[in-house]
């Protein structure tokens, strides 16, 4: 059995409310110092297969509906 | 989960004790109570003894933790329900259709409306995304299982100063926390099941600050022939599960509500706090709506405090002396390894329960199933007067039901508190009123609430007629009562408002209460709407304090007296008592009441906001030297006065009066007066509609009382000159004019405030601590 | 087709919630129109409750949170949509018949590839998304719509070109996005552009009145072919004027601004 990690993140470009507006609630709490703030969403899905297997699994996953190809891109990493 | 005290294991594969209370001396049974978390008192631990020796043996562990939840405060209301007796159940009225798990008035000839509101304090405070969202959760089901399709929600907030500096008392989260998540959690359920969130209410005070409120209503429309029971038909029915697996989450959930927060709750009760899930909550209204509708069940109810353990004998009992037998085997876990004790009393969200005829089960299960919602029959209704429950081919609980769901009742001792009056008035020095009104604007209680507003979706539906702003399209202002018109290609709406004054509760339980529920009732007078019913949640301190419960009964007290006078009935209600925070100072005694109105044709409805120069301007109603817990008072640091006293009959003379001039389209805009006095809803019409005001202080009037004071049965309206003299004529010498619409000003008392500065100052508070802008 | 000859499909999951104004909306025009679940349409249901998207003539996707939004807005619902009853929706989409997603419905239109479709009537893969508004709130706010439509599309067809009406809107992802650098062009070229945000009187749109940010105030889209709209604002909620948040400071006939869309589609069906 395979456990594989999805990571999907907003491409370069498209804006990040979310991220942007929780580094503000941080420095509005006092925060120092906090620079860019992402917002990313992970998935983590056992598969009853080999960990290659499982790794192009996950992209496929990806491809028909984890990710918007538009505005999101993704990783998929073995753990 | 190791049972300590006088606990001796059953030899079956499985976690089953046997309590030997027979035997047990005071201190021991003390010490079951409390390591047993069963939250009960020596003399209830006594009775329970009693009942176990007549039945001669000792009762199992399941049966006493069946017990704990039964008997709280929080289900069985021991130490208010003597007190609602004496005061508040004897308001009759034939339009109450049910009294069930939500009430029910009659709407029109072929509907019913269901309304209530209940409390969810204790785990909003530990946890407030979730609690806001489950208290959201549980008020839905409470309207769906009378057989009604939610049409709104409402959800009044009490916090402590969202700009509080300094150390928090221990265990303690800052108020701007606590709202930022209730708000959340109240915007991802109710958005989600789709349900417009049409009223509320915001009110911050220092004394909600280590126990915050947040009370949750909601509203729904049921054919008359289609109102549900919730109980069972008779012996010989199946009781089907319906809904979320059953897991630990929201284990002793009761008895946490009905005892005092710690400054350690935070750790230890996060068991208790479960977590909603919107996604299988949808399906399951549409469901039980459609099984209802199909003529499919013989009755409803959802599974709240206490789980299956209070559920299960409830709808078996009002049955007519029926019993059940359970097979808890069958109920879906969401992990292995439970204890039969667990899933008996476990609060897991998301379960109904539906009891029906034998020969329909299968029926119904194919209902749920395109649903995709889990649906299992448990158990089955007996006509032995018994709540039995089997485990593995063993029987663990064995209970008289009536002794099991019925709860004592009790007379606490209680002191009768002071109140405020004029004899002990100070009346504090204050500026302008060009300073005074918009300082009042910004103040949390008054400000604009569209942060939150607009993150819920209150049109949802399609049926919203007034929503709670009113007024400019995205610069809008406050409004009344909210209207929804629930039966589609119907003009008949369904008005709902909130209406509390802590502070005056607070000053003057009595006045204060009465105050509340006349605040509500004006606000369904300012659309037009006729009051119909009022639901309550009372919210108020630790009852075994004698002060405590002294407030307490001077509050039901007001509210009986001012519904049995107007005639309006309480179909439903809730009470959250131990709200004492972790600084046992108490919560302020928070009446939270919200009331119905109805209006025959919405088309006739009046909003709040100014509509246009050159009207006449008009105080309906009589002002009165009744400073006592006043805003002003509150602001500029003045003490004692009268706290408003409601006469009911001037409220009805009024209210007839001004919805006759409604019906015949004499008023242009109309705006209860109520925090902050009649300055405060001059300028709240002003800014609303974007148009100035000149209003003239009345020659021997003492000005400041005037302008400021919160007397009751007062509202302002606006008038065209040409309809003036007949709304003259109707409203007599309970209205007269004090000034103009027109200019870009509210022109008073000597100063002059620009309209778009009221509106900053009223718009943008909130917005300035949560972030982000309108 | 007379009026109550046109069968509407009003497809649900679970989280669609706003299938009853939907319902009502179509009923108010004269059509005849039915709640389906998906699963209904997939064969997945006892047979008494089986039935088949082909015999209806319109389709349309209501508002909500379809699968609870995880995921992402619409995707869940799209995914599900495709396996189960993929050939016959695109069938549905290449018969010209008309398809209305609102605001849950339009971002499910987009996942499933059928907006805006520059290539064929249904893309492999979403080359449209519903980002999160610029506020990053959710937001339910009263807009004003230009109707920009030059004619193509059935939905706004009785709406005079140039027209602005009052529609509510509820969501958190609104913001219409493409990766394609010349999206909004062939949007024009294509006469795709069906509604724009507007200020009031006309003027240019900025927040709020753009409430989600949508690059060139783009609030909703149809396919190339005209028959299928997505927009994110709800005019099945304003289908008399009395659900109008400002109806009552000013004067206006009594029906609502919503019902010009579902007039113009029943128009072009029955004449």
């Amino acid at each position: 059995m395979a456990i594989i990690e999805i990571r999907i993140e907003l491409k370069k470009g498209v804006a990040d409310p979310e991220g942007s507006n929780t580094k503000k609630t941080l420095e509005s709490l006092g925060f120092e110092g906090v620079g860019a703030v992402k917002c990313v969403k992970v998935f983590e899905v056992e598969l009853d297969m080999g960990v290659d297997e499982a790794v192009k699994a996950g992209e496929e996953m990806c491809r028909v509906l984890l990710a918007n190809p538009v505005i999101q891109s993704y990783t998929v990493t073995a753990r | 989960m190791a049972k300590k005290a006088l606990s001796v294991k059953r030899d079956v594969p499985f976690p089953l004790y046997d309590v030997d209370l027979l035997s047990a001396s005071d201190e021991d049974l003390k010490r079951v109570s409390s390591e047993m978390s069963l939250g009960l008192s020596l003399d209830e631990m006594k009775v329970i003894t009693d009942y176990f020796r007549k039945e001669g043996r000792n009762p199992t562990d399941v049966e006493l933790e069946s017990l704990g939840q039964a008997w709280s405060e929080h289900c069985c209301y021991k130490s208010s329900k003597n007190i609602l007796k004496e005061f508040v159940f004897s308001v009759k009225h034939p339009d109450v259709l049910s009294r069930g798990d939500a009430g029910v008035m009659s709407f029109d000839d072929d509907h019913g409306y269901a309304l209530r509101i209940e409390s969810h304090n204790h785990p909003s405070a530990i946890e407030p995304y979730g609690g806001a969202a489950t208290g959201i959760g549980g008020i839905i089901r409470d309207i769906v299982c009378m057989g009604a399709q939610p049409v709104g929600l409402g959800d009044p907030l009490c916090f402590g100063p969202l700009d509080r500096k300094g150390e928090l008392p221990p265990g303690t989260k800052h108020p701007k926390y606590l709202l930022s998540g209730a708000v959340s959690g109240i915007r991802d359920y109710g958005n989600r099941i789709g349900v417009p969130t049409i009223t509320g209410g915001f009110f911050f005070d220092e004394r909600y600050t280590t126990n915050c409120l947040v009370n949750v209503s909601a509203l729904g429309i049921v054919r008359k022939d289609e109102l549900t029971n919730n109980f069972a038909g008779g012996p010989g029915e199946t009781m089907i599960l319906i809904g979320g697996r059953t897991g630990r989450d929201g284990i002793h959930g009761v008895t946490f509500a009905s005892a005092d927060l710690t400054s350690t709750s935070d750790e230890d009760s996060r068991g208790a706090v479960q977590l909603g899930d919107p996604i299988t909550k949808e399906p399951i209204i549409h469901a039980c709506l459609e099984v209802n509708h199909l003529g499919l069940i013989t009755g409803m109810k959802d599974l709240g405090g206490g789980g299956l353990s209070c559920v299960v004998g409830e709808m078996a009992l009002s049955a007519g002396e029926c019993g059940a037998d359970v097979d808890l085997d069958k109920v879906p876990l969401k992990e292995p390894g439970l204890a039969p004790w667990e899933i008996w009393v476990s609060e897991s969200q998301e379960r109904m329960m539906v009891t029906c005829k034998p020969e329909n089960t299968e029926k119904i299960l194919e209902v749920f199933s395109l649903w995709d919602v889990l649906a299992t029959p448990v158990a089955v209704t007996t006509d032995v007067p018994r709540t039995r429950v089997y485990w593995k081919g063993t029987k663990i609980l064995d209970m008289d039901t009536e002794f099991l769901t019925g709860g004592p009742a009790y007379n606490r001792p209680y002191v009768n508190p002071e109140v405020s009056c004029k004899d002990k008035e100070t009346f504090p020095k204050i500026p302008s009123a060009g300073e005074v009104i918009p300082e009042m604007l910004s103040d949390l209680n008054i400000a604009s609430k569209e942060w939150a507003i607009r993150q819920f979706d209150f049109e949802v539906r399609g049926a919203t007629a007034l929503g709670p702003m009113v007024g400019k399209l995205n610069a809008a202002g406050p409004g009344d009562a909210s209207i929804v018109m629930p039966v589609p290609g119907s003009f008949r709406g369904l008005a709902a408002v909130m209406g509390c004054n802590p502070w005056f509760t607070e000053a003057d339980p009595y006045n204060g209460t009465m105050s509340s529920v006349e605040e509500a009732l004006r606000g369904l007078v300012a659309v037009g709407a006729r009051p119909d019913a009022i639901t309550n949640c009372l919210n108020f301190g630790n009852p075994e304090k004698p002060d405590r419960l002294g407030v307490f009964r001077e509050a039901v007290r007001g509210l009986g007296d001012i519904c049995k006078a107007l005639e309006i009935p309480i179909p439903s209600g809730n009470v959250s008592l131990y709200n004492e925070g972790s600084v046992g100072e108490g919560v302020l005694p928070t009446p939270m009441i919200m009331a119905t109105g109805i209006i025959e044709d919405t088309r006739k409805a009046v909003s709040a906001d100014f509509k246009e120069p050159g009207n006449r301007i008009y105080l309906v109603g009589k002002t009165k030297d009744e400073m006592g817990a006043s805003l002003l008072f509150r602001k500029y640091g003045g003490s004692g006065g009268a706290v408003p006293a409601s006469d009911p009959m001037v409220f009805k003379r009024i209210s007839e009066k001004l919805l006759t001039a409604m019906g015949k389209k004499l008023i242009r805009s109309c705006h209860d007066c109520s925090d902050g006095g009649l300055a405060v809803a001059v300028a709240e019409m002003c800014l609303s509609g974007r148009v100035g005001a000149r209003i003239d202080v009345p020659k021997g009037a003492q000005e400041n009382v005037w302008l400021y004071s919160e007397s009751n049965t007062r509202w302002i309206a606006e008038v065209s000159k040409s309809a003036a003299a007949e709304f003259e004529r109707i409203m007599g010498s309970d209205a007269e004019v004090i000034g103009e619409t027109g200019g870009d000003a509210l022109t008073v008392a000597g100063s002059s405030i620009p309209v778009s500065s009221l509106y900053e100052s009223w718009s943008r508070p909130l917005w300035d601590i949560m972030g982000g802008t309108a | 087709m007379k009026a109550e000859d046109v069968k509407v499909c009003v497809i649900r999951i679970e989280g669609t919630n706003c299938e009853d104004e939907m319902y009502q909306a179509f009923r108010m025009v004269g059509a005849s129109p039915e709640l389906v679940h998906l699963k209904q349409l997939a064969g997945k249901a006892p047979d008494h409750a089986k039935r088949n998207l082909e015999d209806y003539d319109i389709l349309a996707f209501p508002g909500g949170f379809s699968a609870g939004d995880y995921v992402r807005a619409g995707a869940i619902f799209a995914a599900r949509i495709k396996s189960d009853i993929g050939p016959q929706l695109r069938k549905f989409v290449e018969s010209e018949k008309p398809v209305l997603g609102v605001c849950n419905g339009f971002q499910t239109l987009v996942e499933l590839g059928l907006l805006p479709a520059f290539e064929g009537v249904m893309s492999e893969t979403p080359t449209a998304a519903l980002s999160t508004n610029d506020s990053g709130r959710f937001e339910c706010r009263p807009t004003y719509l230009r109707n920009d439509n030059r004619g193509n599309c059935i939905f706004t067809s009785e709406i005079k070109k140039g027209k602005i009406s009052m529609f509510p809107l509820a969501h958190a992802e609104g913001k219409l996005l493409s990766a394609d650098p010349r999206f909004l062009e062939k949007l024009e070229e294509n006469d795709q552009v069906v509604f724009r945000y507007v200020g009031p009187g006309g003027a240019k749109a900025v927040y709020p009145w753009n409430p989600n940010g949508s690059p060139s105030d783009i609030a909703g889209i149809c396919n190339p072919a005209g028959n299928v709209l997505g927009m994110m604002p709800h005019p099945e909620r304003v289908m008399t004027r009395y659900t109008h948040q400002d109806w009552t400071s000013c004067k206006g006939p009594e029906e609502g601004d919503g019902m010009a869309v579902f007039r113009s589609v029943m128009k072009k069906l029955t004449k």
